[in-house]
């Protein structure tokens, strides 16, 4: 980060970015080049129209345009409706009259996953849908069917997967806004808890060579991923923070210096917590593996630090014990994924990814969500503006965490 | 501190508009009109929100001047004249309250937003400038010294949030901002 560069003019306007100050960010922030392409084209639209709101017969029609292009046989777009799916994403259920190839002609459940104007996470659809794909059979994903990239057929880019059954949370639980502190309950936690590591386990361990992965970069061994992440996010929040806030600044500098080499490269969900997978109450079976849009190739820890953050848990019943994901005390989850992975869990990365998912997350929270829910970039800006709140305790656990130490 | 108003009103307004008043149900009248009242209300808000302290001020600053033409014109018997001494020691009151509220709180946030940003940049500078090597610990020391105290008031600030695992744990933020006496 060069400073100069960072303190704009009075008068700078974030919301109309001009282009030499979009390739100066560039040029600061080497990262993956599907995310640069993502964050470059967010920055050369963002003075343009806020999110339009859509009515359900104008994505039936893009589905039927993009699955025109996609299907040679004749279809039908059945039963379609609103499913909310949290702060990020407009999502669409419908039914497809279809022949299916090697089945003939079925009526599938399928969701259409579509971005709005500007996302509190923004992010590649053919990443997601390459990833998604990639995971089928190994954990348990809905098949995705068609992605439109660049939205040439809907009004934004999205790609469509199929409907899975299940819930983010038991019929009677409570929980925050987008799947924050849901409460499982003791006698759902045992089942969950186990599957959810297996399936962390089967991600990380997936041999990811032979996947059709052409929207990621693979990084060399070392601290190539972790640079590129620290790289992604520092932008983001350079782009869009509303007001500076030193302790980022002094978070960035810290990761910079004590960035950990990878001992192995795995495909990384980067949002494994609870709410992001669904599961079917009656026998407790997890179903499927949702919100894979900030996957990328890079070091486990990622993952391990984020399922134990502190937002995305609660405490249990004796009022004491931290329940990471709302599902086992941290210790007992990493010493289950070190059984089903053959892998060991380093504290030391933990504690440097715990700052990094921080970092990123207040990023989101405190930095794009005030940047769009201004600029009414989203179908959900009340509640993104509702999540900024968060920010002050991620900001928190930063600082907890750098005076800590390793 | 990013929780403002202006930006919750925005997103409120928003919703209400695109989401929950197309839904309310047409036959149902009072909700509809409620429903209405309550987009027009929050789109007052919005508006007049960044002129209420001005509003106030300007309010102060006439009242000051009739209470002070008031006390120079008016005369009478003993209560009359209890009541002028009074409302001229009030105008002087009043006149203290104008001199010290003179910054409007839209500059203050930029001052606020201009330090933030001027301190961040010096610590990027001194962690990237090799002359500045010496002075890393003690930089370190008072950033995350303001950070815990700032967060603190932040914390407590979206606390009726929920986000807080245990809410007893933090201060009030009338005890954080010293304004228990005044609010009291």
């Amino acid at each position: 980060m060069l400073t100069a560069e960072k303190i704009l003019p009075r008068g700078h306007d974030k919301n109309a970015p001009q282009p030499a100050w979009i390739e100066d960010l560039r040029g600061r922030y080497t990262t993956e080049r599907e995310i640069d392409a993502i964050l470059t084209r967010r920055l050369g639209r963002r003075a343009g129209p806020g999110y339009a709101p859509q009515s359900l017969a104008t994505l039936r029609a893009g589905v039927e345009a993009l699955l025109h292009d996609e299907l040679d046989e004749p279809f039908t777009v059945l039963d379609t409706r609103w499913l909310t799916g949290g702060a990020s994403k407009v999502q669409m259920a419908f039914t497809l009259d279809w022949v299916e190839p090697g089945v003939g002609r079925t009526r599938t459940p399928m969701v259409l996953r579509m971005e709005p104007a500007e996302s509190i996470v923004e992010t590649s659809r053919l990443r997601e849908f390459q990833l998604i794909r990639a995971m089928r059979g190994v954990v348990p994903v809905p098949p995705a069917y068609w992605v439109d990239a660049d939205g040439s057929h809907l009004p934004y880019p999205a790609l469509i997967y199929g409907f899975a059954p299940g819930a983010t949370r038991p019929s009677t639980a409570t929980s925050g806004v987008s799947g924050l502190g849901i409460n499982f309950g003791p006698a759902l936690r045992g089942p969950l808890a186990s599957q959810f590591v297996e399936h962390l386990a089967a991600v990380h361990t997936f041999d990811f060579s032979g996947a059709q992965l052409g929207a990621f970069d693979v990084p060399q061994a070392g601290t190539q991923s972790v640079e590129w992440g620290l790289n992604w996010w520092a932008r983001v929040w350079e782009e869009d923070c509303g007001e500076e806030v030193p302790l980022m600044n002094l978070a960035a500098h810290w990761m910079r210096q004590n960035m950990p080499p990878a001992d192995r490269i795995c495909v990384v969900h980067g949002d494994y917590r609870a709410g992001n997978y669904l599961f079917t109450e009656a026998d407790a079976r997890i179903t499927a593996l949702l919100d894979w849009e900030l996957g990328r190739l890079g070091d486990r820890h990622q993952d391990l630090a984020y399922l134990a953050t502190p937002v995305f848990g609660h405490l249990a019943e004796d009022g004491a014990t931290f329940l990471a994901s709302g599902l086992l005390p941290p210790d007992e989850l990493y010493e289950a994924y070190e059984k089903a992975s053959g892998l060991t869990v380093d504290p030391r990365r933990l504690h440097f990814y715990k700052i990094y998912n921080a970092f990123f997350l207040a990023a989101l929270t405190l930095g794009t969500g005030y940047r769009i829910a201004r600029g009414g970039k989203t179908h959900q800006d009340v509640l993104v503006a509702w999540l900024i709140g968060i920010g002050s305790l991620l900001l928190d656990e930063i600082r907890m965490l750098l005076e800590k130490g390793f | 501190m990013m929780v403002r108003p202006d930006t919750q009103l925005r997103t409120i307004i928003r919703a209400m508009t695109e989401v929950v008043l197309p839904a309310v149900d047409p036959a149902n009248q009072m909700a509809q009109e409620q429903a209405q009242v309550v987009v027009g209300t929050l789109l007052l808000m919005a508006e007049r929100l960044p002129l209420q302290f001005q509003f106030d001020r300007d309010e102060l600053q006439r009242l000051t001047d009739f209470a002070e033409q008031l006390a120079g014109v008016a005369s009478g018997g003993p209560r009359t004249s209890d009541l002028i001494t009074r409302l001229a020691a009030d105008a002087r009151a009043g006149r203290d309250v104008l001199e010290r509220a003179k910054a409007d709180p839209a500059e203050l946030v930029d001052t606020v937003r201009q330090l933030r940003a001027v301190a961040g940049a010096v610590v990027d500078t001194v962690f990237a400038d090799a002359a500045a090597a010496p002075c890393r610990d003690a930089v370190w020391h008072e950033v995350l010294t303001m950070s815990r105290d700032q967060l603190l008031r932040e914390r407590a600030w979206v606390l009726p949030q929920g986000f807080e695992q245990d809410p007893s744990s933090l201060p009030s933020l009338d005890s954080l901002l010293g304004t228990a006496a005044a609010t009291g």
